[in-house]
Parts: C-alpha cells; sequence; structure tokens
C-alpha cells in the first residue's frame, strides 16, 4: 500500500513544487510519471504475491473514516495511468506543438494523474465525489491551454459536469441518510431495493455517465476533446472518461441489489450497442480529424457498457474482465491516434480528414502509428482489442439465445473499421499528396507508434492480465 | 412548536422558492444576481434554523458573499445584453419538470427519516481522541481528513483554471474616498472575525473555510479600494499563501507514513496542535485562492 500511495504522492509533489517554484520544463514531470510507474509496478507485484490490501486513513476504520482499496485491479489501472501519463509526457516535452512550453500544462498534468490514482484507490461515495471534481476541473483547464477557441467547448464541458457532480452527490445523499455510511462494502451490504435506493442508484447513474461521455450522455465530448491540444486529448480519452467508468462499474456490480441489476443491465447493454452504431456513424461523417477520433472513444466506450450491462444482466462477473481489457487497449490505441492526428495535424495544416491525401509518403510512421492502433479498436487479432473482443464473445457464442448480442458487436466492429479504413484509404492516395508545412518530426511519430505497439502486445501478455482482472472482479 | 416560529419558518420557506425563482427567471442578469445572494443569505438562516450553524456560517461566507461577489465581477466584465423577454412555453415546461422531480425526490426522502444513522453517535464516542472537540472539525481535518485534503486542491485547480484563462484586466473604477476610509476599518476586522472563526473551529461551529472567507473578503475590499498593489500569480509569496495549505496537509500525511503509524495518522498526543497548524495553513491558502479568483490580475489597464 505504501508503494501505491508512493505512486500518487510522486506526480502530486511534484506538481505543487512546480507551481511554487514555476518550473517550466517537463523533465520534472517525465521523472515523476517514471518514478510513478515503478511504485505501480511494484504495487502490482506486491498485490500478486499477497493479496487484495486495504488501508484506514488515519487509522479510522470504516464506517468513520476512509478506505483505500489495492485490488490487482486497481494496481493494473495504477500502472496503466502512469504508463499513459510518461508517454504521453516524454511526447508533450519533445513535440513543438504541445502547448506546454509557456502554460501550466506540466503541473496539470502531474494533478491529473494524482487526482486519478485517488480514484481508483479510494473506496468511499463521498470521497469519490471529490476526486470526480478533481477530475472536471482539472480537465476543463487542460482544454482551456489551447486557447480561445477552446473557450466554448470547454465552459460546456465544465456546466454538465458541474450538473453531474451534483446528480452524483444528491445520489450519495440519499444513500447516506437511508444507510447512514459511505464505505463500498458496508453499503454493499446494507442495501435493498426499495424507493430511496432505486432514486439513489438512478442519480448517480445518470451524472456518472454524462461525465463518462456514454451514450445518450455524449454529446459534450467530441468538441471538448477535440479542441483541447494533442498531448491533452490522449490523456483525456483514454483515461479521464475511465474514471466515472470504474464508478459506475462498482456501484452497479457490488451495492445494487439483485432485482435492480436486471432490468438496468438491459438498458446498459442496448445503450452500448447505439453508442457503437452512433459513435461509428458520427465519426464515419465528420469532416475533421480529431472530432473522428473522439466519435471513435463514444463508440469504444459503447463496448464498456455492453460489457457493464451484460454483466449486471446475467451476473457474470467474468464479463468484467471483457470491460476492464476493452478500457486497458482502447486506452493505449487512443493515446496513439491522438498523439498521431495531432502530429498529422499541426505538419499538414489543416484539422480536415481530407489533408491526409497521400500521408502514408509524407508521414509514413505517424500514418502506420494510427493504423496499428486503428486495428486494436476494430479488434483484428493479435491486438487488445481482440482479446477484449474475444472475452466479451465467449460467453455470448455459447447459447443461440444470446446470438442477437453478438451480432450487435459484430456491426459495432464494422463500424469502427468503416471509419479506420476511410482514414486509412485515403492516405494511400499519393498522387495528389498534401505537402507538409515543415518537415515532419520523425520522433514525435515514433512516440505516437509506441502505444500502438504495445496494444498489440497486451495480447502476448493477455493471460495473467485476465488472471489479475479476474481475480478483482470475483 | 410556538406558532412564532413556525410562522417564520413558513416565510422563510416560501421567500427561498421566491427569490429562487427570481434568481433563474429574472429578466436581467443584474436582477438574477443580486436574488441570488439574497438567497444565500436566506438559506444561511435556514440552516441556523435547522440547528447547523456550521452549514449556516459557510453559505453566509462562500455561497451568498463570494460566489456573489464573483458573479458581479464577471458581469462588470460581462458587455451589456438586452433584457430577454421570458417565454410562456418554457416556464410552463420548467414548472411541470419542477414539479416531476419535486414529487420523485420528496418519494425518495421522505422514507429517510426513519433511516439507521449510526456515524453522529459514533463519532461523539471517538470526539475524544480526535485531539479536537468540535464533531464538525473532527470529522472535517481528523476522521475523514483525505476528503478536506482534496478539497483543497480542488480550490487550488479553481485558482489555476481561472489563470489558463488569462482575463484581461479591466481598468479600476475611480476610487471613492469613504470606500478607502470604510475598508481601512473593515479590514482589520475581518482580521479579527476571521481569526476568532478560525480559533473558535477546534471546540464550536468555525473553521478555516469560513475564516479564509473572510480574511478574502477584506483583501478585496483593500483591493477594490486601490490600497493594495496588484496580487498577481507571479508574485512568489502569493503563489507559497495559495499552496501553503496543501502542502503542510501532505508533509504531515506523509510524514505520519514515514515515522508514524500511517497516511494522515497523527501521533496521539498532538493532534490537537496539528490541526490547528493545518486549519492555520488552510486558512491562508483559500484567503489567498479566493482573493486571487476574485481581484486577481495579470496587469492593470490605464484607466
Amino acid at each position: 500500500m505504501t508503494l501505491a500511495l508512493a505512486s500518487l504522492l510522486l506526480p502530486l509533489g511534484t506538481a505543487l513544487l512546480m507551481l511554487l517554484l514555476r518550473l517550466r520544463s517537463g523533465i520534472w514531470v517525465i521523472a515523476a510519471s517514471l518514478g510513478s510507474l515503478l511504485c505501480a509496478g511494484l504495487a502490482l507485484h506486491e498485490v500478486i504475491e499477497q493479496g487484495v490490501q486495504t488501508l484506514a486513513i488515519g487509522g479510522w476504520r470504516t464506517p468513520l473514516g476512509i478506505r483505500f482499496e489495492l485490488s490487482s485491479l486497481t494496481a493494473v489501472l495504477l500502472v496503466f495511468t502512469a504508463m499513459t501519463h510518461l508517454l504521453v509526457a516524454i511526447y508533450a516535452q519533445h513535440s513543438r506543438h504541445s502547448h506546454a512550453r509557456n502554460t501550466d500544462y506540466w503541473p496539470l498534468s502531474g494533478l491529473l494523474h494524482a487526482s486519478l490514482a485517488a480514484l481508483w484507490l479510494s473506496r468511499d461515495l463521498f470521497n469519490w465525489y471529490v476526486t470526480l471534481e478533481l477530475l472536471g476541473l482539472v480537465a476543463v483547464a487542460m482544454i482551456i491551454l489551447s486557447g480561445p477557441r477552446a473557450h466554448a467547448p470547454a465552459l460546456r464541458y465544465l456546466l454538465l459536469s458541474l450538473a453531474a457532480s451534483l446528480c452524483y452527490l444528491l445520489g450519495v445523499a440519499l444513500l447516506y441518510g437511508r444507510y447512514g455510511v459511505l464505505d463500498l462494502d458496508l453499503l454493499a451490504q446494507a442495501s435493498e431495493a426499495d424507493h430511496s435506493t432505486r432514486m439513489a442508484l438512478l442519480l448517480m447513474t445518470v451524472g456518472l455517465m454524462l461525465k463518462a461521455a456514454l451514450w445518450p450522455l455524449h454529446l459534450w465530448l467530441p468538441a471538448a476533446h477535440s479542441s483541447a491540444p494533442t498531448a491533452v486529448s490522449a490523456l483525456l480519452s483514454a483515461l479521464v472518461v475511465k474514471g466515472p467508468l470504474f464508478i459506475l462499474w462498482l456501484l452497479w456490480s457490488r451495492v445494487a441489489p439483485v432485482d435492480m441489476t436486471e432490468s438496468a443491465g438491459l438498458l446498459f447493454a442496448l445503450a452500448g450497442i447505439v453508442a457503437l452504431l452512433a459513435g461509428g456513424w458520427a465519426a464515419l461523417r465528420t469532416p475533421l480529424l480529431k472530432t473522428l477520433v473522439a466519435y471513435s472513444t463514444v463508440a469504444q466506450l459503447g463496448y464498456a457498457l455492453l460489457a457493464l450491462g451484460l454483466l449486471l444482466r446475467w451476473q457474470q462477473s467474468e464479463l468484467s474482465v471483457a470491460l476492464w481489457l476493452f478500457v486497458l487497449a482502447h486506452g493505449l490505441a487512443k493515446v496513439s491516434m491522438f498523439l498521431a492526428a495531432g502530429e498529422m495535424q499541426a505538419t499538414l495544416g489543416s484539422k480536415r480528414v481530407a489533408s491526409l491525401k497521400g500521408a502514408t509518403q509524407t508521414m509514413p510512421v505517424a500514418m502506420f502509428a494510427f493504423a496499428v492502433a486503428g486495428g486494436s479498436l476494430i479488434g483484428l487479432p493479435p491486438s487488445g482489442g481482440f482479446v477484449a473482443k474475444w472475452v466479451l464473445l465467449q460467453p455470448l457464442l455459447l447459447e443461440p439465445i444470446h446470438w442477437p448480442w453478438a451480432l450487435g458487436v459484430l456491426l459495432g466492429t464494422l463500424a469502427s473499421a468503416a471509419y479506420v479504413f476511410r482514414v486509412v484509404a485515403l492516405s494511400f492516395d499519393r498522387a495528389d499528396a498534401t505537402p507538409p508545412d515543415y518537415d515532419p518530426d520523425p520522433f514525435a511519430q515514433w512516440l505516437a507508434l509506441l502505444p500502438a505497439i504495445a496494444v498489440w502486445g497486451l495480447a502476448l501478455f493477455s493471460q495473467p492480465l485476465i488472471l489479475w482482472l479476474s481475480e478483482a472482479s470475483g | 412548536m410556538p406558532a412564532t416560529e413556525l410562522l417564520l419558518d413558513i416565510t422563510l420557506g416560501v421567500l427561498l422558492l421566491i427569490l429562487a425563482g427570481a434568481a433563474l427567471h429574472g429578466t436581467r442578469l443584474y436582477t438574477g444576481i443580486i436574488s441570488f445572494i439574497a438567497f444565500g443569505l436566506l438559506l444561511a438562516l435556514v440552516w441556523a434554523r435547522l440547528g447547523a450553524p456550521d452549514l449556516a456560517l459557510a453559505e453566509a461566507a462562500i455561497g451568498a458573499g463570494l460566489t456573489g461577489v464573483l458573479l458581479l465581477s464577471a458581469l462588470g466584465r460581462h458587455a451589456d445584453e438586452p433584457a430577454q423577454p421570458g417565454s410562456a412555453v418554457r416556464t410552463l415546461a420548467t414548472l411541470l419538470l419542477g414539479v416531476l422531480v419535486l414529487i420523485l425526490l420528496l418519494r425518495a426522502v421522505l422514507p429517510l427519516a426513519q433511516g439507521p444513522q449510526p456515524l453522529p453517535a459514533l463519532v461523539n464516542s471517538q470526539l475524544e481522541a480526535s485531539g479536537v472537540s468540535h464533531p464538525v472539525t473532527a470529522v472535517l481535518l481528523n476522521f475523514r481528513a483525505w476528503d478536506t485534503l482534496l478539497e483543497l486542491l480542488v480550490l487550488l485547480l479553481a485558482v489555476l483554471g481561472v489563470r489558463q484563462l488569462q482575463p484581461a484586466g479591466r481598468p479600476r473604477p475611480g476610487v471613492w474616498p469613504l470606500l478607502q476610509a470604510w475598508s481601512r476599518i473593515l479590514a482589520p476586522l475581518s482580521v479579527i472575525i476571521g481569526g476568532y472563526l478560525l480559533w473558535r473551529g477546534s471546540h464550536a461551529p468555525g473553521g478555516a473555510f469560513q475564516a479564509g472567507a473572510l480574511l478574502a473578503a477584506g483583501v478585496v475590499m483593500l483591493r477594490l479600494a486601490g490600497l493594495l498593489p496588484l496580487l498577481r500569480w507571479e508574485n512568489g509569496l502569493l503563489r507559497l499563501l495559495v499552496l501553503v495549505g496543501v502542502a503542510l496537509f501532505l508533509t504531515v500525511a506523509a510524514a505520519g507514513a514515514w515515522f508514524g503509524a500511517g497516511w494522515l495518522n497523527y501521533p496521539a498526543h498532538w493532534s490537537g496542535a496539528l490541526i490547528v497548524l493545518i486549519e492555520v495553513a488552510a486558512t491562508l491558502s483559500i484567503a489567498a485562492s479566493l482573493s486571487l479568483l476574485v481581484v486577481g490580475e495579470r496587469q492593470e489597464l490605464g484607466r
């Protein structure tokens, strides 16, 4: 547990020091992310050796105090968060257009890292509210970095995020009034299917779905994520929307009474299928490159929502493995896609998808990164996306009665293939290639390729990963 | 309950509703803001009537006072907009939706009166060990200190977020001699009352947030009267003030984890002193952050 705390404290302390001393160099954040990654890795090792650990903060046991729990899933998420931050920090330090030079980008990214770590570790409903506030504010502050054009989407995001926070808080208040405790495990033991609990869960679900941009409450996401600076878009899509999803998953799989989960599960699963199709369709139609990538986030979150819904409907906890595999695979692929898209957009001088004409010739590495990451989003074997889809499909294919859901997954796959190939096909049109405004930056392109390779490497690593994730979900 | 008290409560409740409606549906932004401030003050009274003086103080200082000032200063930067006539359909739809939500919420809230509430008794039984004698302070700074630490970070992020917007300075109105004279009298009072609230927090309603808000009010007044120099983030001392609360809190927490019994675990005989120390630092940070939010500027424009 000390190691997990260190993984939280390193970026937080670094951010505060950078603010105080006005340090403007990314080296500090890179070092802190590296240290945090090491600590998180060791914490994961500790959990595998010794099992789940809990910490009563301040020595106060629940229900009086707040409890941290370090399960193998939490440890994996800590590693994932630190790794993503490390990659993005190296990119932002190197890239010419990351808006990191004369802004507060570095301390803000440290604070984002710490907020996420606090969220993964906590198991207390009110403490989660505070971490959600932190996440929302830091995300908005980072979107604004790209200048006055981002103000309108950032403000919309802020207002919706505040409304979502209030919904969540009202739900927490209702649950506290009904059961008198805030700890997740204590609530799980006490919860009953009465009117107050239903209302509380409804309110919290609406708030969390809005924050996680789950269909149909996703409308703020494309504008907000595509108007942010490239490095920030990558962090937002890979990490920030996953925080509320984590709370939603714990809330429904642990606290919600069984007779409520069945009907809610159906709704979640249907929303997931619609998200896959609607997000995919919007990504296929949009003229702007970063908006395409952002809509693909909306679509990919559909898989997570589908896994959550089916998990609740059939009470099959193995499906949470699929959920978290989707989150990890999508996170890595999306970092790669946003970095590649941002790099190409800045070098080719246009935000439009059409400007990628001939990009395989002008910026081959970035385009390769985009295609490789896209392959994982589609679910081509043997990528991380494929492993996740395989785990999800296995229980669906076993019984003929579940085949309609498998058809939904298939349609979603088709949609993602369509928008990925839309870009890839265009980039092979070398006859009339868009000339780059200045020399493409090979190092930044290779950096964009790194997470894409990692997501394909995830497949080699999938056996222990599935084992750890299933231990956490049991 | 005596009839006069009932009458007071009913009046307060009805006034709250009217003011909330005026704040939301006023035709001019200025009217809306003034109604909102009045709403906050009345809400503070309602909290006091409900026996929650801590909430009442926080609501009056932060909900009505500082939020009101922030809204007014935002209005000052905003170009005048023509009054929008309210549409009847919209008002009707709002009303309908409001009533529907109200019914749903009432059905959820009413059964809560019988719910188990183990925590207040538990807090009181552990009060001895917490180092302070006021239960709210014990919860905020000992039992659930992690929440409070993160809340201080939320405030820091609010300041950082506003900083990213890079608001332009604006011309100050001419300083009014009476304002200067009054603020010279009121500012020391805000320091005294703020300090008193802070000190009181360890055994009675009060504490860092309320005290910080009062101090900030004093700073804002002095700044508006032109008696203080520009508050700029570039000023190292000011940054130190903004960060000292979180930094000290984190240091205590980490020291507990390193040398003592655990993360955020105060040593047994030191908890009272440590809590007061953290509260002082947090008050300074809150005051500095709130002042920066209201009157912090990069540069002053000419008149």
